[in-house]
């Protein structure tokens, strides 16, 4: 009797953990998607910090002031894209180190976005609420045991997150798209000499990165917190770069790193409210000390896009 | 001819970052004047406050210098951040365990600490990148992350102090102090330390063969192979190098400015280091120089927050838009500068 208990306990608890573990994964995933896309064009982006940053408040922002998500969710997309195009306009349309691109830009976003918080809010010490977007109980499939409350009872990025998994695997490995994209990163002067227009696939691939980018931001505000604060992201842009390395830019290896990564963001959670007088900081480092660890393990295994990183120019080789 | 060229850009530049200040005081509805004479006031406006700067340039310096060697052997180190960290609680262990030292032991011995606790915690990510090849620019930011949360842990652990309910280790002893060198300012030793190793460090990359082969292969790694330059063995080095420097950043910090380990001891140095370097084109004469203007930013910034409400974040701002600026000019120089 008390067995059966325990073991109903053990699964709730479980089930409880499982689905904070996909909800965590969800920007990453998301994020992680974009950046795919941009790596297998041969962009590196190392600005999606501050892209989903840009995309978290624009969203927040928005949502705050008209008090309508989704409108929030548009202006999300719209931030992450505008931060996105404006490294492809310097990594891409000028050639300039993306490393460094993408560095500035998150100096500026990180700048930028608590500028305007500030200027909007001052220095409050109750934190501005914005609307959340509901968790949405899918009819029949959320009352699945186990599964129903881990994967279908979810909030909508989530969802999100799950078919646009599929969507890009399509888009990789059954549409023409996917062939322009892998060559524009691999050899882009054999997709020029075919005919191919590099340039403009990488400035989509960008505008790609930055929608799911800016999406993934507004997961983070419009999905689970309900408000912003500085540095809101704290480095999950950072980890999606991992997520991506991780699951070798393939959809769905993409999306286990990004439910590996989250887990250990739910656990570091949970383990934070035990109330066990160990300091907090033991637990908030635990997801980035499982990320080096989890890097450790994609050593050899992964094989990067010829041209990553090496702007197009047309008339050198 | 291309020297007027660079001055006309410098300009431009200068006219841009302007315009965008100013737009960006004005969307807050602050007082342009009230803001530009509180910045100018905190940044050039007295003895003391000249000083302020000198004093915060320092840690951005010697950072920065540690940055460049890293960049120039195509190490990109982004963990300065953490670094700095390290080597601040490196030191701090020096002071907490060896108390009763003279000072002309105990400092030397904590700077030293710090040099190598900072490049101890970068040659991870360097061994990481010349042995497996693992991205240094992720692997040093998570590094960041995990060495903010140790410090953390520290102050609240093994190096608190027990009679203070503060997370915050006990107060260093005397002779640790950095001596300062402008009373009655915070102006401290550490400003001579970071010049002189920006001389070392341009005696180091520009005079000797141990800077040649490191410069070599942050140039061309597979030609440095060719010629028998060890790739690996000089990322190793000039991580080390470049962490120690930041290290380094971190002890003066200490044994200058707070002689006691806590949490924020670095507002983000180690992140503008990084700035300081690209616009010093990492060269240290250019670092010293960048620093010193990006200190004035700073220090500006935070007055200009007390005078007229502007938030002191708008130096981020003007520093993500300085470096994009540059960006956007000479693409093909900085990728050889890498």
């Amino acid at each position: 009797m008390s067995d059966t208990q325990g073991f109903a306990a053990l699964l709730g608890e479980l089930s409880t953990f499982a689905a904070a573990s996909v909800r965590m994964a969800a920007p990453l995933l998301i994020a992680g998607l974009g950046e795919a896309i941009s790596e297998t064009a041969g962009i590196l982006n190392i600005g999606l910090e501050g892209i989903m940053l840009s995309g978290a408040f624009a969203a927040f922002i928005v949502a705050w002031a008209t008090q309508n998500v989704w409108l929030g969710i548009m202006a999300g997309i719209a931030g992450g894209m505008l931060a996105s195009l404006l490294h492809a306009l310097l990594g891409v349309g000028r050639r300039a180190d993306q490393t460094i691109t993408g560095l500035a830009l998150n100096f500026l976003a990180s700048g930028l976005t608590s500028y305007f918080f500030l200027m909007a809010f001052g220095r409050t010490t109750s934190l501005p609420e914005c609307p959340v977007l509901p968790a949405v109980e899918i009819p029949l499939l959320s009352s699945i045991p186990f599964f129903g409350p881990v994967l279908f009872s979810q909030n909508p990025f989530v969802y999100f997150a799950f078919v646009a998994t599929g969507l890009v695997w399509l888009l990789f490995r059954r549409s023409e798209w996917g062939v322009i994209l892998h060559a524009a990163g691999e050899n882009p002067h054999a997709a020029d000499s075919a005919g191919l227009d590099v340039i403009r696939t990488r400035y989509v691939a960008a505008a790609a990165n930055g929608c799911f980018g800016g999406l993934a931001g507004a997961s983070i505000t419009l999905g689970t917190l309900g408000f912003f604060m500085e540095n809101v992201t704290s480095g999950k842009g950072y980890i999606a770069l991992v997520v991506v390395i991780l699951g070798r830019r393939q959809p769905f290896g993409v999306a286990l790193a990004a439910l590996l990564l989250g887990a250990a963001d739910a656990l570091q959670f949970r383990m934070q409210t035990g109330n066990s007088g160990i300091p907090s900081q033991v637990f908030i480092m635990f997801p980035y000390l499982m990320t080096v660890i989890v890097l450790l393990f994609s050593i050899g295994k992964t094989r990067d896009p010829a041209s990553l990183g090496i702007p197009f120019d047309r008339g050198r080789r | 001819m291309r020297f007027l060229r660079t001055l006309g850009f410098a300009a431009l530049v200068l006219l841009l970052v302007l315009a965008v200040a100013a737009a960006l005081v004005i969307a807050v509805r602050a007082d342009p004047g009230k803001a530009a004479s509180g910045f100018l006031r905190g940044a050039f406006g007295s003895f003391y406050s000249i000083s302020e700067v000198l004093v915060r340039a320092t840690p951005l310096i010697l950072a920065g210098l540690g940055v460049s060697i890293g960049f120039r052997t195509g190490f990109f180190n982004i963990g300065a951040e953490g670094q700095i960290y390290l080597g601040a609680t490196a030191a701090t262990a020096v002071g907490l365990l060896f108390p009763g030292l003279p000072a002309l032991v105990l400092l030397p011995l904590a700077l030293l600490c710090g040099f190598a606790g900072g490049g101890l915690w970068s040659a991870v990510p360097g061994f990481l990148k010349s042995r497996f090849g693992l991205s240094e620019v992720i692997t040093t930011i998570m590094f960041n992350y995990i060495a903010i949360n140790v410090v953390g842990i520290l102050v609240r652990s093994v190096m608190k102090d027990p009679s203070y309910p503060l997370p915050m280790s006990p107060d260093l002893p005397e002779a640790m102090h950095l001596p300062v060198i402008l009373e009655p300012t915070r102006l401290h030793l550490g400003l001579v330390i970071a010049l002189v190793a920006a001389l070392a460090v341009w005696f180091l990359m520009s005079r000797t063969a141990a800077g040649f082969r490191m410069r070599a292969v942050g140039l061309n790694p597979r030609g440095s192979l060719v010629a028998g330059i060890s790739v690996p063995a000089n990322l190793l080095l000039a991580s080390a190098l470049s962490g120690g420097l930041a290290g380094l950043a971190g002890a003066s910090e200490i044994t200058g400015i707070h002689h006691r380990l806590l949490e924020g001891i670095s507002p983000g140095f180690g992140y503008v280091a990084i700035i300081a370097a690209l616009l010093g084109r990492n060269h240290p004469g250019g670092i010293v120089i960048a620093s010193l203007g990006i200190a004035a930013l700073q220090v500006g910034s935070s007055s200009m927050q007390r005078a007229s409400g502007v938030p002191s974040s708008i130096s981020w701002i003007i520093m993500g838009v300085l470096v994009l600026l540059i960006l956007a000019r000479r693409p093909d120089r900085d990728r050889v500068a890498r």
